[in-house]
């Protein structure tokens, strides 16, 4: 993919969403539907992602990487660095606007349908809409949900768990 | 200057997983050890960094590293932080590209697609948690998750389209406080 049209895409999702993961379900649609990425990149880069270092949304890097390489790992990391630093020159010019109310409810509202969105996501990851659907993914997927959420065990061992699961099951 | 790039090195390269770690490693660096930013500031930081677009934890860096270093602080924060980190994350793409094809790298994916969904749906139920208000008005926070949740499954409505139409909804109608969980930063 062209660098400048893969920074653009990124830096609107990066710009447009909130929090790590938020930029997921706008990526999915400008990458994913389009068949510019497919939804293996996409686990690929979110189960990387959690292995890495760093903070979460880091997947940007690794998916940016697999679609135009050094220099889409490059641009991937300057479109999640440019979003959240409008907060430098805002916190300075506009703090009274950013702790009114009114804010707080514009940035309560989008977090929730970003909640939303990225449950869908989940539930699409693990019973995908094409391709048969094989008993024991539910079942990890079910799992690894309630493990996340109670939040004790470290991201990256469910994904080796996953990984060791898949190796011993599906093989 | 050369200390606080060690700092956030350090955070960029040894916290692994996701914000939890990091925000953990920030306030130990920075708040207990070095004592260069007070809790309080921290708290506001942190507060301050939950209102950014994309990922929170760069604004909390930046926010930081300016009330260190100044300008240069915030530019040297963000920059040892994620700069080793996305160089990793790069390193690692690679890696797994050299075995990506071969039999039980393909097995294991399809291990790792499920539990992977299963982490985004339960990272989106503690960040709607961290959100959502107490009580009655709680229904109406439940409400727009789920709208979300069924508008992305049954329809083919844009993302955009809903995050836009919750934003305005919640300007208008959810203006009372912001998240108070430090989970929802990550």
């Amino acid at each position: 993919m062209d660098p400048l049209a893969l920074f653009l895409v990124l830096l609107k999702a990066s710009g447009l969403s909130l929090g790590g993961l938020g930029s997921l379900p706008l990526l999915r649609q400008d990458l994913v539907v389009p068949h510019i990425a497919t939804e293996a990149q996409i686990v690929e880069a979110l189960a990387i992602g959690r292995l890495s270092t760093g903070p979460n949304g880091l997947y940007v890097v690794s998916l940016g990487y697999q679609l135009a390489g050094v220099v889409g790992a490059a641009v991937a990391t300057v479109a999640a660095l440019l979003p959240p630093l409008v907060m430098l020159p805002a916190t300075a010019l506009a703090r009274r606007w950013l702790l009114s109310s009114a804010f707080a409810g514009l940035v309560r509202g989008a977090a929730l349908a970003t909640a939303g969105l990225l449950c869908a996501i989940g539930v699409s990851l693990i019973v995908p809409a094409h391709g048969p659907l094989v008993w024991w993914q539910p079942a990890v997927g079910l799992i690894a949900a309630i493990v996340s959420y109670d939040g004790r065990l470290h991201p990256g061992l469910l994904v080796i768990g996953g990984a060791a699961i898949g190796i011993l099951v599906a093989r | 200057m050369l200390q606080l790039a060690k700092i956030w090195f350090a955070v960029g390269t040894q916290s692994v997983g996701g914000g939890t770690s990091t925000l953990f490693l920030i306030r130990r660096f920075l708040v207990e050890e070095r004592k260069w930013i007070t809790m309080r500031e921290y708290t506001e930081a942190w507060a301050l960094s939950q209102l950014s677009p994309g990922i929170h934890i760069v604004a909390l860096a930046g926010l930081l590293g300016r009330r260190v270093g100044g300008t240069r602080g915030a530019a040297v924060s963000v920059a040892a932080m994620m700069i080793p980190a996305c160089a990793i994350t790069a390193l690692m793409t690679a890696g797994y590209g050299l075995i990506q094809d071969q039999p039980l790298a393909v097995a294991a994916l399809a291990g790792v697609a499920p539990a992977t969904g299963g982490m985004t749906f339960g990272f989106a139920i503690v960040m709607a948690r961290s959100t959502m208000q107490h009580g009655r008005a709680a229904i109406v926070d439940i409400a727009i998750v789920v709208i979300a949740f069924a508008v992305l499954l049954a329809t083919t409505v844009p993302s955009i389209a809903v995050i836009g139409a919750a934003a305005i909804f919640g300007a208008l109608a959810l203006g009372r406080g912001r998240p108070t969980s430090p989970r929802g930063a990550e």
